[in-house]
C-alpha cells in the first residue's frame, strides 16, 4: 500500500499547489480589475454614510480582502478567509452567501456531467471495442470515422446543432431552463418528467461531445492490448472466447480510466458551453453569468469549486487505478 | 503415465503463406516433418527461417496475415489439426497440445494472479475437480522448485524471468498434455537459469511421457536437450536427422557454415568464421530454385531453376542437390 | 498557408521527400480537399477584408433575410450578408490561431527540449509546471481572464491561448527527447565532439520536426474553438470581427433558435468551423502518412 500512499500525497501536494495558484490568480485579477471595484464599494459606503470600520467590514464581505492596507496584507487576508471556507458575498444576488449559491448550481453541473459522461463511456468503450476487432470490415471504419469527426467538433458547435435539430426544426423537447416552473417541485411525475425532458437535450450534447474520444482511445487501447504477448498466449491454452474477451476488456479499459478522471475534471470547465447554451442554472454558467454581472466574488468562488474539483477527480481517478491495477497497488514496474 | 501416451507427429507438405501488399508470400513451403512419439525434436534457424510459424502450425494458430493454405499435420489422438475449427480446436489446445512462450515475452495477464488464470484455463476446459486442478498446478511447481502456493497468489509483475518460463511450462502441462510446443524456451535468460530450465524440461519430458518439440537459434541448446534436429532456412526443414549425427556430420551447406559459425570456448575465435550473406525475409525468397543458392559454397546451374527436394539418407533427410555428389566434407567431429 | 510552407523540408533528401507528398496526396483524393480547404481560408484571411467595403454594408430592408442569390446564407439583424461577415470574421480567428500555434510550439519545445537535455531537477521542475499547466482548468480561467484583458487584437488573443496550451507538447517532446537519449543518440553526438547547441538544432529537432508541426496544426484547431467559443458565450467584447460574435448575437440576439428563418444566421459560422476543422483533419491525416516512414515504405 506504500505506493498508493506515496501517489496519493504527490497528487494532493500537486493539487494543493494548482488550488493555491488559481487563487491567486483570481486574487490578482480581482484586484487589477480597471476601475477598482474593491476601492470604489469602500468609498460608495463611506458615501451612503456608512463608517469606516463598517463600511470596511462590508467590503470585505463581498470581496474577501479588506479595501485598504497593504497588497500583502490583502492577499493574506483573501488566502486566509479562504482557507476557512468563506467565499464571500454575492454582488449581484445581495444577501446571499457566494457558497449557497455555488452549493445550488452544483447540483444542476454534477447530475447531467456525470450521466452524459458515463453514457458516452459505456457506448464509447463498447463500440471502440467493436471498431478495434473489426478493424478492416466496413461498420468497424464507420465507427472509427464518426469517432474523429465528432472528437474533432467543439462541444458548441455539437450543442447549438443539437438545440437547432431538436427545438427549432422538430421542436419535441424544450430548448433551456431546469424545469417547467409551472410545475411543483416535488416528488411528482409531472415535475420529475420536465425535469427529464429538460436534461435530455444537455446529456446527449455531453454525451455527443466526448463519445467519440472514447471510441479513438478504446479502440487504440484494444489494438495494443491485442498484440499483447498474453492474448495470444490465452488463445494457445484454448481459453474460452469469453474468458478471452474479458482478459481484453480489462486490459483495455485500464489507461482509459485515467482519461475518465481528466476528462470529468475537464468537463467541469466545459460545462460553461452546454450550460449557456441551454440556460442550464449550473456552474459553468454560474461563472459566465458572475462575469457578466461583475460579480468578482462569485467568479473567484466559482472559479475555486471548478479547480477543486478537478483535484478531487484526479486523486479518485489514482485510487480507482490502485484497486483495478495490481502493478500499482503492488508496487510493481508497470 | 507411461511412454505409450506420447503422440506422433507428421507434417506433410505444409505451406503456410503471409498476405502482404506485393500478394500472398510463403512463409512455409511444402514443409514435411516428423516427431517420434517420446522423442525431443529441436528446429534450429536464423530467423525469419519459419521455425516459429511451424511451431504455432502445430496448433493451427499461424497469426494473420499468414494462413495455412496447404498441407497437413497429423497428431496422434486428435486427427489432422489443419482441419479442427471452432470449439474442436480450441480444447484440443491447452489439452492436448501445450505451448510454451518465450521467456521474453509477457505470456501471463497482468491484471490477474497465475492461480485465477489456472482456474479460467480450468474452466474453459470444463475441468470438473478445479481444487484437484490446483493440487496437480502447485506439485507441478513444486517439481520444478517453486513454493507453489505462494507463485499461484503472484501476480506476473512479482516473478522473474526463470519462475514465468517455469509458470509457462506448468500451464501447458498442468491438463495432462502430452504434446509440448517450446518456443525458444531459453532466450532472454541468464545462463544458470538457461541450465535449470532446460534440465527441468528433460526431467518433465521423461516423467511425464511426452512428445517435445523446441524452437530455439542456439544450437548448444538443441545440441544438449534435443533426440533429432531439423534446421531450417528460408521456410524450409533443409536437414533433419539425429542430433547426433546432423551436428556431427552435417551434410547440407547451410548446416555446416551454422556449425562452423559457432566459436568455441576452447581454441582461436578465429577459427569461427560466420556464414556470408544474409537470411532471406519473406520478401526475398527466390521464387524458384533453391532457397539457399546466394550464400552457397557449392551452388550449381541447377541449383538456379529447381528446388531441391528433400531426400533420405538412412535416419536422415536433407534437401540439396550437391549432397549425394562426391563433395570434400570438411567436417570437425569435435562440435558435438 | 499551406502545410508544406509550415514545415522545415529535410536538408538532403529533398527531390524525394516532394515525391513523396505528392504520391501520398494522390493516393486520397480527400486530401487534395484538405488542403484545397485549407487554402481558401487562407486566401479568406489574407484578402477577405479586401473584398468588402469596410464597414459593411446594411440593408435595412432586408432584415433577418432568409438565403437568397444575393445573400447566400440570409443576412444578420441588421440586415448585413451574413456570407461577408464570415469572409471578413476569418482574418481575425487564423491570426489568432497561428498566433497561438506560433506559441505554443516554440513553448513547448523550447520547454520540453530543456528538460528532456538537462533532466535532473530542471526537468523536475519544469514537469511539475507542465502538469499545473495541463490540468488547470483552461476554458474557466479565460473567462476570469476576460474581466481584465478585452482581447480586442487577435494577436493578443493567441499570445494568451499559446501561453495557456503549450503543456502537452512540451510533454510530448520531452519524452521524444529522452527516448533519443537512451538510444544513446545525445551521447554518440557528444563523442564526436558536437556543440550541444548542433546537437540540439540540427540532430534533435529536425527528428521531430514532422511531430512538432502536427502539433501544431492541432493546437490551431484548438485555438480556433477556444477564441470563437470566448466570443459566443458573450464576455468578450463584439467590437471584433470574429465567428463567435456572429454565433453569440445569432443565438442570444437574433433568436436563431427560436425561428427557423434565422437559422442561416446561426448555421453560417457553425459551417465554416466545421469546413476549417474538416480541412485541417484531411491535412494531418496527409502529414501522418508523409512523416510516418512505417507507412510511406509500402
Amino acid at each position: 500500500m506504500n505506493t498508493v500512499i506515496r501517489r496519493l500525497t504527490g497528487h494532493l501536494a500537486r493539487g494543493i499547489a494548482m488550488i493555491w495558484v488559481v487563487t491567486t490568480i483570481s486574487f490578482v485579477i480581482i484586484r487589477n480589475i480597471p476601475g477598482d471595484p474593491v476601492r470604489g464599494q469602500y468609498e460608495k459606503l463611506i458615501e451612503q454614510g456608512m463608517g469606516p470600520d463598517q463600511a470596511e467590514r462590508a467590503t470585505a464581505a463581498l470581496y474577501g480582502f479588506l479595501p485598504t492596507g497593504s497588497l500583502w496584507d490583502q492577499y493574506t487576508g483573501y488566502l486566509n478567509g479562504l482557507i476557512h471556507g468563506d467565499l464571500g458575498q454575492s454582488l449581484s444576488t445581495p444577501g446571499t452567501g457566494v457558497a449557497t449559491l455555488i452549493g445550488s448550481a452544483a447540483k444542476w453541473t454534477v447530475l447531467p456531467v456525470l450521466g452524459g459522461t458515463l453514457l458516452s463511456f459505456l457506448l464509447g468503450v463498447t463500440l471502440g471495442v467493436y471498431a478495434a476487432i473489426k478493424r478492416s470490415g466496413k461498420l468497424g471504419d464507420a465507427l472509427a470515422i464518426s469517432g474523429s469527426l465528432l472528437h474533432g467538433v467543439p462541444q458548441y458547435v455539437i450543442g447549438l446543432l443539437v438545440t437547432a435539430i431538436f427545438t427549432t426544426l422538430w421542436p419535441i423537447l424544450p430548448a433551456g431552463g431546469p424545469v417547467d416552473i409551472s410545475f411543483e417541485p416535488g416528488f411528482n411525475a409531472a415535475y420529475i418528467v420536465s425535469l427529464v425532458q429538460h436534461a435530455t437535450l444537455p446529456v446527449l450534447t455531453y454525451a455527443l461531445a466526448s463519445y467519440g474520444g472514447w471510441i479513438l482511445a478504446m479502440k487504440s487501447s484494444v489494438a495494443t492490448v491485442l498484440g499483447d504477448d498474453f492474448i495470444l498466449a490465452a488463445e494457445l491454452r484454448g481459453l474460452k472466447r469469453s474468458v478471452l474477451f474479458r482478459y481484453i476488456a480489462r486490459n483495455a479499459i485500464l489507461p482509459l480510466f485515467t482519461i475518465l478522471a481528466l476528462s470529468l475534471g475537464m468537463l467541469f470547465g466545459g460545462a460553461i458551453f452546454i450550460e449557456t447554451i441551454f440556460n442550464y442554472p449550473g456552474l459553468g454558467l454560474l461563472l459566465v453569468n458572475s462575469i457578466g454581472a461583475r460579480d468578482y466574488a462569485l467568479m473567484g468562488g466559482t472559479f475555486l469549486v471548478i479547480t477543486v474539483a478537478i483535484v478531487v477527480a484526479n486523486i479518485a481517478a489514482d485510487l480507482l487505478y490502485a484497486v483495478i491495477d495490481p502493478r500499482v497497488r503492488t508496487g510493481g514496474a508497470a | 503415465m507411461t511412454e505409450s501416451f506420447a503422440p506422433g507427429v507428421r507434417v506433410q507438405d505444409l505451406t503456410v503463406v503471409y498476405r502482404t501488399p506485393v500478394g500472398e508470400l510463403p512463409a512455409l513451403a511444402g514443409v514435411g516433418l516428423t516427431l517420434a512419439p517420446g522423442t525431443i525434436t529441436g528446429i534450429v534457424g536464423e530467423s525469419g527461417s519459419g521455425k516459429s510459424t511451424l511451431a504455432l502450425s502445430l496448433l493451427n494458430a499461424v497469426q494473420p496475415p499468414g494462413r495455412i493454405s496447404g498441407g497437413s499435420v497429423e497428431i496422434d489422438g486428435l486427427g489432422d489439426v489443419v482441419r479442427l475449427t471452432g470449439d474442436d480446436l480450441r480444447r484440443a489446445r491447452g489439452r492436448q497440445v501445450g505451448y510454451v512462450f518465450q521467456a521474453a515475452q509477457n505470456s501471463l495477464n497482468p491484471l490477474k494472479t497465475v492461480g485465477k488464470q489456472l482456474l479460467d484455463l480450468g474452466r474453459s476446459h470444463d475441468v470438473a475437480d478445479l481444487p484437484a486442478l490446483l493440487r496437480e498446478a502447485r506439485a507441478l511447481l513444486g517439481r520444478m522448485g517453486l513454493d507453489g502456493g505462494r507463485v499461484l497468489d503472484s501476480y506476473q509483475h512479482e516473478l522473474s524471468g526463470g519462475m514465468r518460463q517455469r509458470v509457462g511450462i506448468m500451464l501447458a502441462l498442468v491438463l495432462n498434455a502430452h504434446l509440448v510446443v517450446l518456443d525458444e524456451p531459453t532466450t532472454a535468460l541468464d545462463m544458470i537459469t538457461q541450465a535449470t530450465i532446460l534440465r527441468i524440461v528433460k526431467e518433465v519430458h521423461r516423467e511425464r511421457g511426452l512428445t517435445t518439440l523446441i524452437v530455439t537459434h542456439d544450437i548448444g541448446v538443441a545440441a544438449e536437450v534435443t533426440d533429432s534436429l531439423a534446421v531450417m532456412y528460408g521456410g524450409r526443414v533443409v536437414e533433419h536427422g539425429p542430433t547426433m549425427d546432423v551436428l556431427g556430420s552435417p551434410r547440407h551447406p547451410y548446416t555446416r557454415g551454422l556449425i562452423r559459425a559457432i566459436p568455441r570456448l576452447s581454441g582461436d575465435i578465429g577459427e569461427a568464421t560466420a556464414l556470408p550473406g544474409r537470411p532471406p525475409t519473406l520478401g526475398t525468397i527466390p521464387a524458384e530454385g533453391c532457397v539457399f543458392r546466394e550464400r552457397c559454397p557449392l551452388r550449381m546451374a541447377v541449383c538456379d531453376t529447381v528446388d531441391p527436394a528433400p531426400a533420405a539418407y538412412g535416419e536422415r533427410t536433407v534437401a540439396c542437390h550437391a549432397v549425394g555428389r562426391p563433395v570434400n566434407l570438411a567436417v570437425r567431429k569435435e562440435y558435438v | 498557408m499551406t502545410v508544406t510552407q509550415l514545415l522545415p523540408a529535410p536538408a538532403t533528401p529533398r527531390r524525394n521527400f516532394w515525391r513523396g507528398v505528392l504520391r501520398v496526396m494522390r493516393r486520397k483524393p480527400s486530401r487534395m480537399a484538405g488542403v484545397a480547404i485549407v487554402a481558401l481560408f487562407a486566401f479568406m484571411g489574407l484578402f477577405g477584408p479586401l473584398l468588402y467595403p469596410s464597414p459593411l454594408p446594411r440593408d435595412d430592408n432586408a432584415l433577418y433575410a432568409a438565403p437568397s442569390w444575393a445573400h447566400p446564407f440570409g443576412t444578420d439583424f441588421e440586415g448585413t450578408d451574413v456570407l461577408a461577415l464570415v469572409v471578413t470574421g476569418t482574418r481575425y480567428v487564423l491570426l489568432a490561431g497561428l498566433a497561438t500555434a506560433v506559441i505554443t510550439v516554440a513553448l513547448g519545445t523550447g520547454i520540453g527540449l530543456l528538460a528532456g537535455f538537462h533532466r535532473g531537477r530542471w526537468d523536475t521542475v519544469l514537469m511539475r509546471l507542465t502538469d499545473l499547466q495541463l490540468t488547470i482548468p483552461g476554458l474557466p480561467l479565460l473567462l476570469v481572464l476576460s474581466t481584465v484583458w478585452k482581447f480586442t487584437s487577435p494577436l493578443e488573443m493567441g499570445v494568451v491561448l499559446g501561453v495557456l496550451g503549450w503543456g502537452g507538447i512540451a510533454r510530448a517532446v520531452r519524452s521524444q527527447t529522452l527516448s533519443l537519449r537512451e538510444r544513446g543518440f545525445i551521447e554518440a553526438a557528444r563523442g564526436l565532439g558536437l556543440s550541444t547547441r548542433h546537437i540540439v538544432g540540427r540532430e534533435l529537432l529536425p527528428s521531430m520536426a514532422p511531430y512538432i508541426a502536427m502539433n501544431m496544426l492541432i493546437a490551431v484547431t484548438g485555438a480556433i474553438y477556444a477564441q470563437v467559443g470566448l466570443f459566443f458565450l458573450g464576455v468578450l467584447p463584439f467590437d471584433a470581427n470574429n465567428w463567435g460574435v456572429m454565433l453569440n448575437l445569432a443565438v442570444f440576439g437574433g433568436g436563431a433558435l427560436t425561428s427557423a428563418a434565422a437559422l442561416p444566421y446561426l448555421l453560417a459560422p457553425l459551417l465554416a468551423i466545421l469546413l476549417l476543422t474538416l480541412g485541417i483533419v484531411l491535412v494531418v491525416d496527409a502529414m501522418d502518412e508523409i512523416f510516418n516512414p512505417r507507412l510511406r515504405e509500402e
